[in-house]
């Protein structure tokens, strides 16, 4: 078995270790062909092809263990794939060491020289490159004057908050513009207020210096603000990508749909497909649900996937909806989330806005929780564990 | 088995993958350069003159065993190496007494007199031994301050010889490996559960009780790798027996000096001094394995 | 109060009176040597009737004496030298690579500590009077550096241990090469526990008595082996003045040691 995966890997690879620069990579900062890598039997990573653009803000997204953080090393050299190839910025990487390839990283415990100021810092990676000592002063005084940070160039790293210690981090790699950034958690032992701010301060620099950034995070919330793309990563593989927003409302398995946002979903059996409409069987009843872009057959299962957000509670009857009891409600500020509790046991989710003086149904209540048939989503049931 | 290391081998062959697991590492060859001058120096300077101990043990002329079994037949060998026993076991024994109750004391202490007690102990660590010996010399020989004071309070009638017998080796040796014992306690003592005690307390229990059944058994560990450094360290003494013990108090390495010097029966030397070497081998790895058993992931 | 007696007072009492009479015990013979060193020149007193240096005067006057100490002090500096040489780039390598075998170095390289001296003292004996090295300093030298390696090697391990990899990662990433990591990230780092260790290895060859007993003669002696001798034979008050200098110094290089460690703690 493991004989014949191996022995398939060097003939899969061959094409592309013969032409390093082939059309696609031209305006691809990053380009991963097939890359694979094993730890003994373990699979990290299975054949990943991933191509990041000039200029662009990938996240790669995903719970740990889902092989974001072996990618990012891979990229940056500190570990080597088991077959595949890399190409960073046009050249070959794959097998170049990791100080030739004129990468920038940012961490998540910063990563500073506790016996270097934060000149000194930012510093350092410009007298790695040779630079005159007149011109590492002139670049390092600009960085710190673009993350307003000048007032502290002589302190050192452990006598700053942590904010300020990863933006000293960030002006670190800006300062030798390389070609790319490879952020690992950075905001990940910041509090809650200022891993915002700090959102918004790369999303900044992002799009002020137009330096191409790999974002790994395991933050929701953080990919879908931050990123031109995402990359949902699930056991080694890449489950989704795309842009945040098709994520979030075109989500394509039932894990994109439960890892970004929150879910209802509904497992049941196709009944009928026509006219673009497929009606599938639930325990809760028949619903009608617009047919996916992939071919659909009666008597396959799927799942029904409804945002929380895209349910109403009504009176009005219509094609789409369940009744439920309410068996709790919370108030998560600007909405308010009811618990929906159905004759089958089946606890649905329903958001709606909070206004002021809503005369919004009480605990036990029984309503009728609707959605326009549109906002429904057919998904591929979740493959067997 | 075969499967998988087949498949391990046909990846790292693979073109674009390194054999070499991460850049970020030092690479062998650099290892290899780094490791080089101190690996050669303790082939030349530790493994070699052990090898020729060894060897001169084994060699007069031809291979023999026969300077191991004039030891063995020896009246002299095996009287000092009954003297080392004795000595190790009454200095390991009288240090544990001694130092069990200043490991509690320290223990019980709030962080910062802890220190200043430790500091105590610390000193005489610090201190060379032929320091202390000159100095223990000063204060239990018999002109020592301590006789004068006996002689003071007695109008002349007591005076006790403390040093250049088995008592001043003794009074050496645990002086020299008190501390030893009592850091080693006291590391298990510290990283005892103190709500132990307390729930023990409240079942009533008393204070000889807590120790006994609490404290003790809970310390354990610590207890024993103390008795095994203070066994190792102290039978392979050679200041504290020669210079406060007298001529029927000669150890393992005094006697390897005899015969080295005095004698210049070198093959003797050695084999007296590969015996030591075995003994202290054992006693090393017993050690081992306490300490890998008694940490997790210690040993490894 | 105090949770490890429980609230037994007289256990509390027993305890403590047992700790103090070692805690004296411990600390005598450390201190008595300074007010004996500064009494009368002819005879050990305690207490000295008179203050006086004299002893002192005798210790600078005595070629035999100061000459032993300062060759002592050559070979406890050359050591040091030559030991950290040696060991800090060892100590990198094992901690910094997947060099197969490195558990059975790093064991090759403790084993001076678990041999017993008496054992290195006979072999480097047998040895040295081959290799035509006894009665020189060169010999000494080379059996310290070896003895006291292993103190090092565990001060700039436990170093590394603490210091981040991340950081020698990073400075990778931003294009430094391995020798700039290590004169630049790494060495800057592992300041306190090198010097840590080199104090260890100064204070211990400086005390090493036995093997240096063996290996020295008139030409090479050190300041151990002639107040070894000393002792053992003549007994002279001189030996109060010496105890002093040594205690006094042991106790420096504990501060700095101990000073040192704070240092690393307070950074980690």
């Amino acid at each position: 078995m493991t004989f014949l995966s191996a022995s398939a890997a060097p003939a899969s690879a061959n094409p592309v270790s013969v032409v390093p620069t082939v059309a696609p990579a031209a305006s691809a900062m990053v380009e991963l062909r097939a890359v694979t890598k094993r730890y003994g039997q373990f699979e990290a990573l299975h054949r990943i092809d991933l191509s990041i653009a000039k200029g662009e803000f990938v996240t790669l997204l995903g719970p740990s263990g889902s092989g974001k953080t072996t990618l990012l090393n891979l990229i940056a050299g500190m570990i080597m794939p088991s077959s595949g190839q890399i190409v960073i910025d046009g050249r070959d990487a794959t097998g170049l060491p990791t100080n030739q390839r004129g990468l920038g990283m940012v961490f998540q415990n910063y990563a500073l020289m506790p016996h270097m100021t934060v000149f000194e810092n930012i510093a350092f990676p410009l007298q790695v490159r040779g630079l005159a000592r007149s011109e590492i002063k002139r670049k390092v005084t600009d960085v710190l004057d673009l993350i307003q940070l000048g007032h502290v160039a002589g302190r050192r790293p452990r006598e700053l908050s942590g904010g300020q210690q990863q933006r000293v981090s960030l002006a670190r790699c800006i300062v030798y513009n390389p070609a790319l950034i490879l952020m690992d958690e950075p905001l990940g032992a910041l509090d809650k207020k200022l891993r915002e701010q700090m959102q918004l301060e790369i999303k900044r620099l992002h799009a002020e210096l137009g330096i191409t950034m790999l974002y790994v995070t395991h933050d929701q919330d953080e990919a879908l603000t931050m990123s031109d793309r995402i990359v949902l990563m699930n056991g080694g593989r890449i489950e989704q990508e795309g842009p945040p927003d098709t994520l979030y409302f075109k989500p394509e398995t039932v894990f994109s749909a439960e890892f970004i946002g929150s879910s209802n979903l509904i497992p049941g059996e196709v009944e009928a497909v026509e006219n673009g409409t497929v009606t599938l069987r639930t325990a809760l009843g028949r619903f009608p649900v617009p047919a996916p872009d992939r071919p659909v057959r009666a008597g396959e299962p799927a799942v029904l996937l409804v945002r929380p957000e895209n349910m109403v509670l009504t009176d009005r009857p219509g094609p789409t909806g369940v009744t439920g009891r309410i068996e709790d409600s919370i108030l998560l500020g600007g909405v308010v989330r009811h618990f929906l509790r159905c004759a089958d046991g089946t606890t649905v989710i329903v958001q709606e806005l909070n206004q002021p003086g809503r005369a919004g149904a009480r605990r036990d209540d029984t309503v009728r929780a609707a959605w326009s048939v549109e906002h429904g989503r057919l998904l591929p049931p979740p493959p067997a564990r | 088995m075969t499967s998988s290391s087949l498949s391990l081998d046909h990846s790292s062959a693979h073109p674009s993958a390194q054999s070499s697991g991460a850049t970020s590492g030092l690479g062998p060859w650099s290892a290899i350069l780094l490791l080089a001058p101190l690996t050669l120096l303790m082939l030349g300077i530790l493994l070699y003159p052990l090898g020729l101990t060894v060897w001169t043990s084994l060699y007069d002329g031809q291979l023999s065993v026969r300077a191991y079994g004039e030891l063995a037949t020896s009246t002299l060998f095996l009287k000092v190496l009954r003297n080392t026993i004795e000595i190790a076991v009454t200095g390991t024994l009288v240090s544990l007494v001694f130092g069990y109750p200043v490991a509690l004391h320290l223990a019980a202490q709030p962080p910062r007199r802890r220190t200043a007690c430790l500091i105590m102990v610390m000193l005489p660590f610090w201190t060379s031994i032929l320091v202390k010996s000159f100095a223990l010399v000063a204060v239990f020989g018999n002109q020592g301050l301590l006789n004068q004071l006996l002689g003071y309070l007695s109008g002349g009638q007591v005076n006790l010889p403390m040093m250049f017998n088995r008592v001043g080796v003794v009074l050496g040796m645990i002086n020299f490996l008190l501390p030893f014992m009592i850091l080693s306690i006291l590391g298990s003592l510290l990283a005892l559960d103190r709500r132990l005690v307390l729930a023990a307390e409240t079942m009533g229990a008393g204070a000889l009780r807590i120790f006994w059944k609490v404290i003790l058994p809970l310390s354990m560990p610590g207890v024993v790798a103390g008795v095994l450094i203070n066994v190792t360290l102290s039978i392979g003494m050679y200041i504290t027996p020669a210079l406060l013990g007298g001529r029927q108090d000669m150890m393992v390495a005094n006697l390897v000096d005899f015969y080295t010097r005095q004698t210049l029966d070198w093959p003797a030397a050695s084999a007296t001094a590969v015996v030591l070497l075995a003994i202290s081998g054992l006693l090393v790895a017993m050690l081992g394995r306490v300490r890998g058993g008694g940490l997790p992931g210690g040993a490894a | 109060m105090n949770p490890l007696f429980g609230s037994s007072a007289i256990a509390r009492r027993v305890v403590t009176a047992a700790a103090w009479v070692c805690y004296v015990f411990l600390l005598v013979p450390s201190l008595i040597v300074v007010p004996i060193s500064f009494g009368n020149a002819g005879q050990i007193e305690f207490p000295p009737r008179e203050f006086s240096l004299a002893l002192y005067r005798q210790f600078f006057t005595d070629p035999a004496w100061w000459g032993s100490m300062v060759q002592s002090l050559f070979v406890a500096v050359t050591t040091t030298a030559l030991a950290l040489l040696l060991a800090v780039p060892a100590a990198y390598a094992l901690a910094r690579s997947n060099l197969p075998g490195r558990g059975l170095l790093r064991g090759l390289f403790m084993m001076p500590m678990l041999v017993p001296v008496i054992v290195l003292g006979l072999g480097l004996y047998l040895q040295f009077s081959d290799w035509g090295l006894l009665d020189t300093t060169l010999g000494v030298v080379l059996a310290h550096v070896m003895l006291t390696t292993p103190y090092i090697m565990i001060s700039v391990m436990s170093g590394l241990q603490h210091s981040d990899v991340a950081l020698e990662t990073v400075a990778s990433i931003m294009g430094a090469s391995r020798r700039t990591i290590f004169f630049r990230v790494v060495l800057p780092q592992l300041g306190p526990s090198i010097a840590v260790g080199a104090l260890f290895a100064f204070l211990m060859s400086l005390d090493e008595v036995v093997v240096a007993y063996f290996l020295t003669g008139t030409d090479s002696m050190t300041l151990p082996v002639k107040m070894y001798s000393s002792i053992r034979w003549e007994l002279t008050p001189v030996l109060a003045a010496v105890s002093t200098l040594l205690t006094v110094l042991s106790l420096l290089i504990a501060l700095g040691i101990i000073a040192l460690q704070r240092k690393t703690e307070a950074q980690s």
